[in-house]
């Protein structure tokens, strides 16, 4: 029976009190990111700047709902949303953190042991820890619980073996949190899955070996574990219970302003571009996808609200999700439909050039990473009441 | 939404869910007047969701509208009550005395000239339910709202696609009953009219996706419910986030006029207004053809529901203004904020 109120999204306005922190935030960027290009800046949470995401730690803007007794700074999930949109919206480099900041860092707060908490909330909430999240495998996708990497569990701690893939940044982060077979007799291949806190640097037999994405660049990884020994302790949460973790996980990954904003580059210099030369039909449709940008705002915000209000919106969420990748995959075909510039790579061409290129490029992944369309429409089918 | 709101939800369902069914509105369909059930809806004070207590109305905001057309969508309640709300609240905005009887909305500016004296001579398009308006309301490129008498008045009977009454009315020396400058922008009764149909078209989309949901669940083929095929399960998917698309900003719409109105010199709600009924009118094409697609041959029959409720949507789509000419607008204030200041723009 469909629930009507679990495809709502009431209206939610942000406490008054957070409009000074907005504020601080936006002078902070256009300060830090006076000189960064159009393009380097449409890389959105691919763009990777070390240097970037210390300075937004120092400011406490990582890591900001961490306790905290582990350097956190225990503030609000609506106060790091705030953050969240305004870094996304001006197209910061928030790749080096983006992983450590929405997911691992909570899920370690929630389920790290305390010497794990010490060690690494620290570090991410400095905006110094970079995570890589190993689920994928050569042939686990989309049907993620048939992942075969198997962590046995031998004298001195968990003996690793197997494959991951898609990788994102594992040659270039600290921390590695992987979901690993710990037991092949189950009958369900749901059980017998367990995650594993690995650091990256400390564990021999961890080989990454770059993938270029069709843009050329390296971002996703290909990483082997042979014999790679992981401590004890390298286990996070419960042995046999990695498949409900993930599916926690994965719900971080669906809520917030991410699936919107990550184009939003582009629609601001399309807008721009087409400044004193657009028809009617142009101005139409330019139109459209700005009511939409209005539209999946207030979707967003309401899915902040009603996860502050300590409910579950998990299908408000992953229908934001669904319909802010198509406003995403939508822009570039729109872009080229309105304005006879040709994409262009870097360094040739005008900067709105060089956005619609690496975007038309980077379209097809917003529909598959962190789980494809077809698995977050079965979702969503499922909150229909139909699956 | 707060308790009294969900209630007020909540007793229109049931209300409307208990008096319109399809026999209903087929009959509807052919007599296009039902003086039992707007006699109801009134004495219950929908009409009159607008107007303060104070003149006799039920007080509410926007927000109450809205609720109140998005059911009147969602049940294909075939009676101008979004359009009596409208006209309860633009007769005491320009400070005149209630008027009872069905008002007749007039969707175009009046030019000055036609309403010049005490007496209006001009045609009006596509009045909704206009035969039987016992006066008309609009407002003038002067932004004065002029309340005309039904005597002296014609109408040409013409209908939406849904058969709702849409008719030509020509006035030829109409009495003005009353008359008063307004704090409304010229085209007020565009803008207000946008956001209602944008309400009714979240209503109406509701109810296809509750349809859509409900027939692919009982009906089998190939040995299993139609809702187990992936493919099916995608297109709900896909109805689901339209609907809901729709639903929010309209709704966002109606909050946004509440706290800024629609004439203030800053930023006031109308591109919150824009932005709905563009978003609206455009979800009606992915809306439509999915409830048909799913439903199969059924859904083409006059003899199942769904089609009272897609009518409307291709009707409602254009009314008031389409998504192109919204969208245009919208274009419009894009580019004039320019792409810098868009993002402040849409967080202000």
């Amino acid at each position: 029976m469909l629930n009507l109120n679990s495809l709502r999204f009431p209206r939610f306005e942000f406490p008054a009190d957070l409009a000074p922190l907005r504020a601080e935030v936006r002078e902070f960027l256009a300060q830090e990111l006076e000189h960064y290009s159009p393009l380097v800046r449409s890389y959105s949470w691919d763009g990777i700047d070390p240097e970037f995401s210390r300075k937004l730690g120092a400011r406490g803007w990582v890591g900001m709902t961490l306790p905290k007794e582990y350097g956190g700074h225990g503030r609000s999930a609506l106060e790091r949303y705030v953050v969240v949109e305004e870094v996304l919206a001006a197209g910061a480099p928030v790749g080096y953190h983006w992983v450590a900041d929405r997911q691992s860092g909570p899920m370690i707060a929630r389920l790290g042991t305390e010497a794990q908490k010490q060690t690494i909330l620290p570090a991410i909430a400095r905006g110094e820890a970079c995570f890589a999240i190993g689920m994928s495998e050569p042939n686990s996708g989309s049907d993620l619980a048939s992942v075969k990497t198997r962590a046995e569990r031998v004298a001195d701690g968990w003996l690793v073996n197997g494959t991951k893939i898609w990788t994102t940044l594992a040659h270039r982060a600290n921390y590695m949190i992987a979901l690993l077979r710990t037991d092949s007799s189950s009958d369900s291949k749901h059980r017998g899955l367990s995650q594993f806190l690995i650091d990256l640097r400390a564990v021999k037999g961890i080989s990454p070996r770059p993938i270029r994405d069709l843009t050329g660049r390296g971002h996703f990884n290909e990483v082997s574990f042979v014999d790679a020994l992981l401590p004890p302790d390298a286990l996070l949460g419960n042995e046999g219970e990695g498949w409900k973790q993930v599916m926690a996980e994965l719900a971080f990954e669906r809520s917030g302003p991410e699936r919107y904003l990550s184009c939003f580059v582009l629609l601001t210099q399309l807008i721009d571009v087409l400044k004193g030369r657009a028809s009617a039909t142009a101005l139409a449709k330019i139109g459209a996808e700005v009511a939409w940008a209005a539209s999946l705002r207030n979707m967003s915000l309401s899915v902040a609200g009603m996860l502050n209000a300590g409910l579950d919106p998990s299908l408000q969420a992953s229908v934001v999700k669904d319909l802010g990748c198509h406003f995403e995959q939508r822009l570039p075909g729109l872009a080229q439909e309105l304005v006879a510039l040709e994409p262009a790579l870097a360094g040739s061409g005008v900067d709105y050039q060089q956005v619609l290129g690496n975007l038309i490029q980077l379209a097809p992944s917003f529909s598959l990473r962190g789980g494809t369309l077809e698995i977050l429409r079965g979702i969503i089918a499922r909150g229909l009441g139909v699956r | 939404m707060n308790e009294a709101q969900t209630i007020l939800d909540d007793s229109l369902s049931r209300f409307f869910a208990d008096s319109i069914d399809r026999e209903y509105l087929t009959r509807l369909e052919e007599i296009s007047w039902d003086d039992a059930l707007w006699s109801r809806c009134i004495e219950q004070g929908l009409g009159l969701v607008l107007v303060s207590e104070t003149q006799g109305g039920m007080g509410g905001s926007w927000l109450e509208a809205f609720i109140v057309a998005r059911a009147c969508g969602r049940y294909a309640v075939p009676l101008p009550i979004p359009e009596q709300i409208l006209a309860g609240w633009l007769t005491e905005t320009a400070g005149l005395a209630p008027r009872a009887g069905v008002a007749g909305i007039l969707p175009e500016v009046i030019a000055t000239a036609a309403v010049a004296g005490d007496r209006a001579t001009f045609t009006a398009e596509r009045v909704p339910w206009g035969r039987h308006a016992e006066h008309f309301i609009g407002l003038t490129t002067d932004s004065e709202l002029v309340v005309l008498d039904r005597a002296n008045t014609k109408a040409i009977t013409e209908a939406n696609l849904a058969r709702e009454p849409r008719d030509k009315i020509s006035f030829e020396a109409t009495p003005i009953l009353a008359r008063a400058k307004v704090a409304l922008p010229a085209s007020g009764v565009r803008w207000l009219g946008a956001l209602l149909r944008s309400a009714q078209i979240a209503g109406a989309a509701t109810a296809c996706l509750e349809l859509s949901v409900k027939y692919t669940s009982e009906r089998e083929q190939f040995g299993r419910a139609l809702s187990q095929f992936q493919a099916i399960q995608q297109q709900l998917a896909e109805l689901a986030g339209a609907m809901a698309s729709v639903d929010t900003i309209a709704m966002a719409a109606c909050l946004a006029l509440d706290e800024r109105g629609l004439a203030s010199a800053g930023r006031d709600a109308k591109f919150e207004i824009a932005s709905a009924k563009c978003r609206a009118s455009e979800a009606v094409e992915p809306i439509t053809r999915i409830s048909h697609q799913v439903h199969g041959a059924i859904g083409f029959t006059y003899e199942y529901d769904l089609q009272f409720l897609t009518r409307r949507l291709w009707s409602w789509r254009a009314e008031f203004g389409a998504n192109g000419e919204w969208g245009e607008y919208l274009g419009q204030v894009a580019l004039q904020e320019g792409g810098d200041n868009l993002w402040r723009y849409l967080t202000a």
